[in-house]
């Protein structure tokens, strides 16, 4: 059943991962000032590539999104390499994002309540 | 630096706010140091200016290249008294301009802000398409 995944199922992989971004960007900022600190991001969407490409059923619950630390980025001279700016444009992406599963997420629920509506007439 | 086609903007105008926040600092190393008249070598403060590079040929955010020495002459200005005087009672002072900084220094503010007006406004727009989705 590879390609025939529920919308659901999609947008719920999609929101988890989201979610998880903002806590690595919330931890991120929090950190901004920790000597030696160095920033995590997370990885999902090459994960679900991969795992889409891959032939056979696959378990969208199985496809989580991975925290990893770069450690490419240039680190200041305490050795962090947190920069509020980039933190704060990853933050704008991710809410938009969020913002765009969430509002699928609702139009499909209302589709299918339209479904139930006809039903019971 | 990526740039995936819908939230192109957002990493530019971050591009534009990290280098001149970058510039921020270095002119405020200039700032502090205006009046520096040893920086441990005998010599006084040189003044530091940012270099900006754009990131592609095409369409693309922008970095610091490099933070270069500004090589103008040292001014001198008489000062028998201070201790580092030559014996003509001259002190070398560092080749930093004041009023200078602060017109840098509001460029670069107004720069910064710009580019976070960038930001917010793309972000208004992809939300208009949102609302599409409601």
């Amino acid at each position: 059943m590879s390609k025939t995944n529920n919308i659901v199922d999609f947008l719920e992989a999609g929101l988890r991962a989201e979610s998880l971004r903002q806590k690595a960007i919330a931890n991120n900022i929090a950190n901004l000032k920790t000597p030696g600190y160095r920033s995590i991001r997370v990885k999902f969407e090459e994960l679900l590539s991969k795992a889409l490409d891959s032939p056979g059923a696959i378990d969208l619950s199985e496809v989580k999104a991975e925290i990893y630390q770069p450690n490419t980025t240039p680190v200041k001279s305490n050795g962090n390499d947190v920069s509020l700016e980039t933190e704060v444009g990853k933050m704008v992406k991710n809410s938009l994002r969020y913002k765009a599963y969430i509002r699928l997420l609702s139009q499909k629920y209302r589709q299918m309540e339209l479904a139930i509506n006809i039903a019971q007439k | 630096m990526e740039i995936d086609n819908t939230f192109g903007p957002i990493d530019i105008a971050i591009s534009g706010m990290r280098a001149q926040g970058k510039n921020m600092e270095v002119i405020s190393s200039n700032v502090a140091n205006a009046r520096t008249t040893d920086v441990g070598n005998g010599e006084p403060y040189r003044r530091l200016e940012t270099m900006l590079q754009a990131d592609d040929d095409g369409i693309g955010g922008v970095s610091l290249d490099e933070i270069v020495p500004d090589m103008s002459d040292f001014p001198k200005i008489l000062d028998p008294g201070n201790p580092n005087a030559d014996e003509h009672g001259y002190v070398t002072m560092p080749n930093v301009n004041l009023p200078f900084e602060m017109i840098n220094l509001n460029m670069a503010m107004r720069a910064y802000q710009a580019n976070a007006a960038v930001l917010k406004r793309y972000q208004q727009m992809v939300e208009t398409t949102l609302e599409l989705l409601r």
